[in-house]
């Protein structure tokens, strides 16, 4: 598939990362703050015009404005610019990518390397140049792998195509991931395939860091600098240390999955889950959880589990008045259980630490806020407060990986790795065979239409278009789409557009939470260009509203 | 925030234009380090010193990496646009929000513009206008920087509050009867009586128009006169706004108020804007015909009464019977002149309503042979540069042996007194005996020396158009009394129409006689892109006055939706989208752009070329993108003449867009049909 992208392999032309500390005196040359520079083989001088000129450009533009600089663009270039202290990024891409397309992918790529190596002052303090240098290429080259154009403009997830999956697969990733989550130290979690998302409980941004952790152990299972596996479980699971911004860290503890078994503010409760977990397992409780969904009359809850993407939904949805069908029937409805068997499961709750790092709950206790605040939309610069260390648990079954958001004292304690180990196993394995089985659909027919639907919340993208190369058919609405979404994204109030060149008229649309985009194919598109009502453009609107809606996008 | 900047590669500053919160910000960076007492130097240096590594990294880059800055935005959307004119860098900066990236690359290249129709093909050459632009006295620099500040304060006036500058295209005033008389009053009487005059000193008048405010009543061109650009007449009405300033205020006073003061009321004659152009009187001296002789000192008894007569006040307009040297396209059967140059009489009628007069300068025959002999040595320059020699560098017309001659005449012709022609004729020498070696001398050793040779061609043509000096020269005009009688006889023949002129100006068609017809339709432009006239309801958005918008913020909201529906439609027509429908907020915007025979058949739309981001900006002011459009698209359409129109609607939100979109097509139908045509 990788192939059929050509046009679109090196999306970044130019990257790289300047330390300015370095560069202080008369004497020292522009080459010893230079941290990385891509593409790679560039000859060191022109390494260190590009950057020289970059930086005092933006230098000087910053004091002019007293203001950094955002955008820096050039005739053939266009380069997002992030400062941070000392530190100057830059990522030149061409100029047709979208101005927003190319500062989000700067700012993804700084946030996963912050994500898996911490603050980039101690990560150069700590670390060599080079190695850290290999890091930034792998993070650079997973960015920019893979995806279609689509995927670049929105900057959203790679999902599997739900269309071609049984909603109750989906919905048992969903329960995988709930069941992992009795365990305290599980943040939170999500299931990928073959590098696509079946199901996530974290934000779009952190799915997409963690994916990148995934398709590197897939890709390279036996990277000498992998992170350390465990023995016990057949080499199938292992981890790695991330770093969590506060803001992500507080908008994963607030998450609606059920407080009673978040650990850190409540001990009592996330004890009182204790029992709950011990005894509950996914694999053996399967008439209790799946009767009530699998119902075919169901109720309005049930409906939602078959959204494709309903446990991330659940996990965004901060109303604690919605549904949330997939609590285990245990804890539904009433708390009374858990306060009745407060006293007992406060010793286990001891004990159960006793075994591991028993300095770990007063030392989470000064770390962590109590109690949580709300949960912030607004996703923070990294590093604007001390990353904080978590670890990135992986189970993988073949093409499919669990991974898990947990505390760092996980890995340590043995019972808890096991017990979430052994919890999910069998649903994992069932779930791969499943999904191994699924036909990837069938991708070669163009259709009458082409269509792009994004789902701004959960950042998924769903269109006719993916799988098939990016070539010269889609061009005109790829193009089309690129221009509109940059047009909604800069005016608000904009609803919806037609637009139309000689060879393709697109239409787009646009609400709080998606925006989707239309191209009719066939019939002729000849006209004058003069008004006129009864030109096929401006039937757009009502053939998108009715097309799609057997793609699940309703547009009434 | 705003600033406009010209800097030479070196980093001097060539020309600079700040406002007062951008000039406050510089002095606060620059802390009051500076005197005081010195303004100008002053903070001619500081923003110098403060642009100066931008321009430097500009010319790097383009040196070492073949790529140059085209923008920057900072994080508080300050915008920064900078494009380079052969040598000349220049910088457009806004950081109040007022201007998007558009609007600042559109206002670089109408500052291009305006220097050329000020310098013509002394622009050609990079060192020259470089003098030109920095004159070696700061006095006459400041002269000249003020007059360019003042023309650029004018045009961003008039593009943020008129529509036909909005469109870059010319509005006539509807009325066609009106219109009709005052064409035949030019053409019989006017044009006529100037140009069988013996005071015209051997100048032509070629065009006369007048103006009410920046709306054409009546444009009349002599039968042996090229067509006037659209391109240049904008640029010629921007520079009559600028003499003749409208004063929004005063002109939407009380009709009661226009009959106090009309007549000969010394009070109405000309008040001028408060703040920004308080310099105008001096600037007006910095283009007179006569060099740097101060107008001031121009006592002539017939201009003193020709003052007298229009009971001129305390502050004096520029002396009316100086022209303006301006330089102009001119198309001719053997083909295209750019820069050719014409005197520009502006003469003010009544506050608001003004005569402008544009003649062929006796000497213009020279412009053309510099002309041809320019682009004889650009050809040879870039075939030299391209690898090519010998024989294949010189392929083409004219051959080298035709220059050769024409050139020989052409100094014999200019005469040893010219101090410049020596020059020339030193440098033309070396150039021959440098090709009398036949194919051989026509290498890459050549090209500075075509570079020498369009330089001395560059200062022949300054010095006969730009700098005339001695007193022999003074008679090279239409004289003041000559120039006092078209004033008063097109005064006499418009008198009675004055005021209603001045409120037609303001209400040129109005939405009122539309909302019947059109019910939802809240405001249209229609231009006619082969001609370069628009039509558009007006929008008159002041504290006195009530439009069919209503008044205050509901009219500023719907004027600014309007405003931002032509950038955005530009910036969908650049990437080759020719209709475009928008929903936003409570309105539904179209737009769409056509083509059609001269018989009205409607041609198939055709592909529209996709421009890249810093391409010249969507327009006809500072560069005609609709003539390059029309000839790309007349292609496929040989033989046949091609016209390109343009319809812009703003409806309410609620009305079906069947509803709308028949709205369009009767309005496109229905405005350009020759019964009812209103531009007539």
């Amino acid at each position: 598939m990788a192939e059929l992208m050509l046009p679109d392999s090196r999306r970044c032309n130019y990257f790289f990362l300047y330390d300015g500390s370095k560069v202080r005196g008369e004497g020292d040359q522009t080459r010893e703050g230079i941290c990385y520079f891509y593409p790679e083989e560039t000859p060191l001088d022109e390494q260190e015009l590009l950057c020289g000129q970059l930086v005092g450009t933006a230098r000087c533009v910053s004091e002019l404005s007293s203001s950094p600089v955002r955008i820096l663009r050039l005739r053939r270039n266009k380069f997002s610019i992030r400062v941070k202290d000392d530190f100057f990024w830059a990522l030149g891409c061409s100029v047709e990518v979208p101005t927003i397309s190319v500062c989000e992918l700067l700012d993804q790529l700084i946030n996963l390397f912050c994500f898996y190596t911490g603050s980039v002052r101690q990560s150069y303090q700590r670390n060599s140049k080079e190695s850290l240098a290999a890091r930034w290429a792998q993070y650079l080259s997973h960015l920019q792998s893979g995806s279609s154009e689509l995927h670049h403009i929105f900057s959203c997830l790679r999902t599997i195509d739900s269309t071609n999956v049984d909603p109750l697969l989906l919905l048992k990733a969903a329960l995988i991931l709930q069941a992992c989550q009795r365990c305290p130290l599980v943040l939170a979690g999500c299931i990928l395939f073959r590098g696509r998302v079946v199901s996530t409980q974290m934000s779009p941004e952190l799915t997409m860091k963690v994916m990148f952790h995934e398709s590197e152990t897939y890709t390279k299972p036996q990277r000498p600098s992998a992170p350390s596996t465990f023995s016990s479980f057949g080499g199938a699971v292992g981890s790695t240390a991330v770093f969590l911004t506060l803001s992500e860290l507080q908008y994963v503890q607030s998450a609606p999955v059920d407080k009673a078994f978040s650990s850190h503010s409540t001990p009592h409760k996330s004890t009182a889950s204790k029992k709950t977990r011990l005894s509950r397992t996914l694999s053996d409780t399967p008439s209790s959880s799946e009767s009530e969904p699998s119902d075919p009359g169901s109720s309005q809850s049930a409906q939602k589990l078959y959204s494709p993407h309903l446990s991330d939904r659940s996990v965004l949805s901060p109303d604690p008045a919605a549904p949330r069908p997939l609590e285990p029937p245990l804890s539904n409805g009433t708390l009374s259980p858990e306060a009745e068997e407060e006293p007992q499961e406060e010793s286990f709750y001891y004990s159960f630490h006793s075994n591991g790092d028993g300095g770990s709950r007063t030392h989470n206790e000064g770390e962590m806020p109590d109690p949580p605040p709300p949960r912030s939309a607004a996703f923070d610069l990294p590093e604007e407060s001390p990353p904080i260390p978590m670890t990135l648990y992986l189970h993988r079954v073949k093409g499919l990986v669990l991974a898990l958001l947990v505390e760092p004292h996980f890995l340590s304690d043995t019972a808890s790795m096991e017990e979430v180990y052994h919890c999910s196993l069998a649903s994992l394995n069932g779930l791969e065979a499943h999904l191994r089985s699924v036909s990837p659909g069938a991708p070669g027919a163009p259709g009458p239409y082409i269509f792009a639907h994004l789902d701004c919340i959960q950042s998924t993208l769903t269109s006719n278009l993916s799988g098939r190369p990016g070539g010269a058919p889609e061009r005109p609405f790829v193009r089309a789409t690129s221009l509109l979404h940059s047009h909604f994204c800069n005016t608000e109030t904009l609803q919806e557009a037609i637009i139309r060149s000689a060879g393709a008229a697109v239409y787009g649309t646009r609400s709080v939470a998606q925006e989707t985009y239309f191209q009719q194919h066939g019939g002729s598109l000849r006209n004058s260009g003069i008004p006129n009502h009864q030109d096929s453009a401006f039937s757009l609107p009502g053939k998108a509203r009715h097309r799609l809606l057997k793609h699940g996008v309703n547009l009434l | 925030m705003k600033c406009l900047l010209i800097s030479s590669e070196s980093a001097e500053v060539l020309f600079h234009w700040t406002d007062p919160e951008f000039q406050q910000n510089v002095q606060e960076q620059y802390g009051a380090s500076q005197e005081d007492g010195q303004g100008l130097p002053a903070f001619e240096d500081s923003i110098s010193t403060l642009f100066a590594p931008i321009i430097i990294s500009c010319s790097t880059m383009v040196d070492r990496l073949g790529d140059s800055y085209t923008s920057f935005t900072t994080e508080n959307n300050h915008i920064y646009v900078l494009h380079q004119f052969d040598e000349c860098l220049y910088i457009a900066v806004n950081g109040d929000g007022e201007e998007d990236e558009g609007d600042l690359r559109r206002k670089i290249y109408v500052m291009k513009k305006m220097i050329e129709v000020m310098f013509g093909m002394v622009t050609l050459s990079s060192s020259l206008l470089r003098k030109e632009l920095r004159p070696q006295d700061t006095e006459q620099r400041a002269r000249l920087w003020k007059h360019l500040q003042s023309l650029l304060e004018t045009y961003s006036h008039l593009r943020e509050n008129d529509q036909s500058f909005l469109v870059e295209a010319v509005e006539r005033l509807i009325h066609p009867t009106l219109c009709e008389q005052c064409i035949e009053f030019l053409e019989r009487r006017l044009v006529q009586q100037l140009n069988s005059s013996v005071e015209r000193a051997g100048e032509e008048v070629l065009h006369a128009f007048i103006l009410v405010h920046t709306k054409l009543l009546a444009f009349y061109s002599s039968r042996n006169a090229s067509t006037l650009s659209t391109s240049d007449l904008l640029a010629l009405i921007i520079m009559a706004q600028n003499m003749y300033p409208s004063n929004i205020d005063l002109d939407d006073s009380n009709p009661e108020d226009i009959d106090s003061t009309s007549g000969s009321g010394p009070e109405s004659f000309y008040t001028p804007e408060p703040s920004p152009r308080d310099g105008d009187s001096s600037s007006s001296a910095d283009m007179p015909v006569r060099g740097s002789t101060p107008v001031f000192e121009f006592v002539d008894p017939d201009v003193q009464m020709a003052e007298d007569s229009l009971h001129t006040l305390d502050v004096p307009p520029p002396d009316p019977s100086t022209p303006r040297r301006v330089f102009l396209e001119v198309s001719l059967k053997d083909g295209l002149y750019p820069m050719m140059p014409h005197s520009m009489y502006c003469l003010p009628l009544w506050p608001g309503i003004t005569l402008v007069l544009l003649t062929k300068i006796p000497t213009s025959a020279v412009a053309m042979s510099v002309y041809t002999f320019l682009e004889a040595f650009a050809k040879l320059e870039k075939r030299l540069s391209e690898g090519m020699e010998g024989s294949a560098a010189t392929r083409g017309q004219p051959t080298i042996h035709d220059v050769r001659n024409k050139l020989d005449k052409f100094i014999k012709a200019l005469g040893p007194s010219e101090m410049k022609c020596t020059q020339l004729q030193h440098v033309w020498t070396e150039f021959k005996s440098r090709i009398a070696r036949g194919g051989s001398g026509f290498n890459r050793d050549l090209i500075q020396s075509c570079k020498n040779m369009k330089t001395q061609l560059c200062g022949i043509y300054r010095q006969c158009f730009l700098i005339e000096s001695g007193p022999a020269d003074i008679p090279r005009r239409l004289s003041p009394g000559l120039q006092e009688r078209a004033q008063t006889m097109v005064q006499d023949k418009l008198m009675d129409w004055k005021d209603f002129l001045l409120v037609k100006s303001k209400r040129n068609i109005t939405m009122v006689s539309y909302l019947e017809d059109f019910p939802g339709l809240i405001h249209f432009i229609c231009v006619d892109r082969s001609t370069g006239q628009m039509i558009a309801p007006s929008l008159n958005i002041t504290e006195r006055n009530t439009s069919e918008l209503g008044k205050g913020p509901l009219a500023h909201f719907i004027k600014s939706k309007v405003w931002s529906l032509v950038s955005t439609t530009r910036r969908y027509l650049q990437k080759g989208y020719s209709t475009v429908t928008l929903r936003d907020g409570d309105f539904y915007f179209c737009y769409f752009l056509w083509f059609e025979n001269e018989t009205g058949y409607k041609l198939e739309a055709g592909d529209i070329p996709v421009l890249p981001d810093d391409s010249a900006p969507i327009g006809m002011l500072a560069w005609d993108y609709y003539r390059k459009l029309l000839r790309y698209y007349s292609k496929n359409h040989q033989g046949e003449v091609v016209k390109c129109y343009e319809l812009l609607t703003v409806h309410l939100g609620v009305i079906p867009t069947e509803v709308i979109l028949q709205h369009c097509r009767q309005l496109a139908s229905k405005l350009w049909e020759p019964s009812r045509n209103p531009l007539l």
